[in-house]
């Protein structure tokens, strides 16, 4: 009931659409991330090969680009006539472009620095000493995965992941070139707000704004909560 | 109660740049320690033979099994090998019990309260691992490490910085353990590698100098042994006796008395003595007027020169043997040869006994 009155009064139900598909988007690209990096992370931590550089150079580009090139490039490569849309129109018999598939891939290559960098460098940090205790007790992989490095670099998995998260619900420059405008398909938070303010509809931008602002806020809030926490334990140690 | 472990061999060719050159066949049973200087390669040597540094060429093999060979590299988790480090390394983010859970393997001789009772840290199982002391984790570390159920365990200077009462602690049952499982054990202690090994590599300059029983080693003066700060020799003595009027442990090496200043606390028939070779002094008459108390009439046996100035002689005393350094100039002086009766007078000994 409360909802009711406050989603009509304050919400409209376009922006309520795109605040859920916001939502939707930054935790599936954040899922999916979270289980690609750790073993990319790794590689990059412990590699010794000559093209590593090559590969974190290309993990890192979306730092430095403006999100329109990235965009743009990524436009063109989601058209029907390249390699990838072709594919994937074969495969699903819908377009990449424009659609809520696209806006993932897009999410998920523009906020992949921010999942790996964290890992990468806890996995840097993390003291080979115990993966070597972890050895002569006769830990498979997957057992030293899940029983001492996920455990000791906790912290750096839960910011990788709410940075992905916090990321992916900022991007804007992005989803403009490649996902457009289409509501309950690809309308996001970023873009609504866009579209209000080009409208002059400065209350419903306000709203948004200052919802998103307040969620901002709380996420970081719990990013540098856990931190914190983090330095503490190390001091302790 | 215990049945003996069938013998074990360990045979190893290891090859790292022009830093390490380690060959030998080691017969393993019961303990047999990895003694040499520090920076003489003992922790390479077992790093490489269990696996963790693969950048060595050459080949291992265990009680038949081929560990490294030429294109074949077992990987250390598959080893069985049971490692206690030289720090303890336990798992930050588990408590002591959960060290030891993480580890037990269904084949383990041991269940972890029988360790925990043993090792005295069963009032300890629930702690965080940050919150023991150095001596507490490394008691922890060696119950983690024999859970595993090891064909081999390996100690790098487990003991070396541990108070007394976890020392005290760990010495006899590491003896006792080691009829069960086969251990390799680096030590620089020459007190504790008497007290356990049976068998030793004596490592020197990246590569294995000698193997052979630790007191024979000790005695060849062709070895690197003789030539260092170790050099010095293990005493038998027995028919001990309490001397109450000058509270002093009476007994005898080789027949020959001898006194120790040592509280009387003592329930055996003999102890074991070390005599660092810097400690004798050799006289050819006997002193009169000196506060030196034990003498021991030997033979020269050896004259060995091992530096510019100093001359190390091996003295026999009937059974055991004596080392004294000497100068160049006091053999001069004293005219010694080989075959020679001289008085050797020992200025201090430390007592070995049952635990160093």
């Amino acid at each position: 009931m409360l909802v009711d009155t406050f989603s009509t009064q304050w919400l409209s139900e376009l922006d309520l659409s795109a605040i859920y598909l916001t939502l939707k988007l930054a935790g599936l690209t954040t899922l999916i991330l979270l289980i690609i990096s750790p073993p990319l992370a790794w590689w990059l931590a412990r590699s010794k090969r000559f093209f590593r550089p090559f590969v974190e150079s290309l993990v890192a580009l979306p730092l430095v680009l403006p999100p329109t090139v990235l965009g743009f490039y990524l436009l063109l490569s989601f058209s029907p006539d390249s390699y990838l849309g072709a594919f994937w129109l074969q495969m699903t018999g819908s377009g990449l472009a424009f659609s809520f598939s696209g806006l993932l891939i897009a999410s998920i290559i523009y906020s992949l620095p921010f999942v790996v960098q964290p890992l990468q460098s806890a996995f840097v940090n993390l003291d080979k000493n115990y993966l070597e205790v972890a050895s002569t007790l006769g830990f498979s992989r997957s057992k030293t995965f899940y029983k001492v490095v996920l455990p000791m670099t906790l912290p750096s998995f839960i910011i990788a992941g709410a940075l992905g998260f916090a990321h992916t619900i900022g991007e804007f420059g992005v989803v403009l070139m490649i996902g457009g405008n289409i509501p309950g398909e690809t309308q996001v938070l970023s873009i609504a707000l866009f579209d209000h303010v080009e409208t002059l509809q400065y209350e419903q931008a306000h709203i948004l704004s200052f919802s998103l602002l307040a969620f901002s806020m709380v996420l970081l809030m719990f990013i540098y909560g856990v931190l914190q926490k983090r330095q503490k334990r190390l001091y302790d140690a | 109660m215990l049945n003996k472990v069938p013998v074990q061999q360990l045979e190893f060719q290891l090859k790292k740049d022009k830093l390490f050159d380690f060959s030998g066949t080691i017969i393993l049973q019961g303990i047999c320690g990895v003694f040499g200087d520090s920076g003489a390669g003992k922790t390479s040597l077992v790093r490489a033979l269990i696996g963790l540094d693969d950048d060595y060429s050459g080949n291992v093999s265990f009680a038949g099994e081929v560990w490294q060979g030429t294109n074949y590299f077992l990987k250390t988790e598959q080893r069985r090998v049971g490692m206690v480090f030289q720090e303890p390394r336990l798992f930050p983010h588990l408590d002591a019990l959960g060290n030891l859970k993480i580890a037990k393997h269904k084949n383990s001789l041991y269940t972890i309260k029988q360790l925990a009772k043993a090792l005295d840290f069963e009032n300890l199982l629930n702690k965080k691992s940050i919150a023991l002391s150095g001596g507490q984790k490394q008691r922890i570390a060696i119950a983690r490490a024999i859970l595993t159920a090891p064909k081999l365990l390996i100690m790098d200077e487990p003991l070396s910085s541990l108070d007394k009462h976890s020392r005290a602690l760990l010495l006899p049952f590491i003896k006792q353990l080691a009829q069960q499982i086969p251990i390799l054990y680096i030590t620089h202690s020459m007190q504790e590698l008497f007290y356990l090994a049976t068998n030793m590599l004596l490592i020197n300059n990246g590569s294995v100098e000698a193997i052979g029983e630790p007191l024979r080693l000790f005695l060849d003066p062709k070895l690197s042994l003789a030539k260092h700060a170790h050099s010095g020799l293990l005493l038998t003595v027995d028919s001990l006796t309490w001397d109450d009027q000058n509270a002093m442990l009476q007994g005898k090496v080789d027949g020959q008395a001898i006194y120790l200043a040592i509280a009387n606390t003592r329930q055996e028939q003999s102890l074991q003595i070390k005599v660092e070779s810097k400690d004798v002094i050799i006289a050819t008459q006997p002193f009169m007027n000196s506060s030196l108390q034990n003498c021991l009439t030997t033979t020269i046996e050896q004259i060995e020169q091992i530096s510019a100035s100093h001359i190390l002689l091996t003295l026999f005393l009937g059974e055991q043997r004596l080392q004294a350094k000497i100068t160049i100039k006091s053999l001069h002086q004293l005219q010694l040869e080989v075959g020679q009766v001289v008085f050797s007078y020992v200025k201090a000994v430390s007592i070995i006994g049952e635990l160093p």
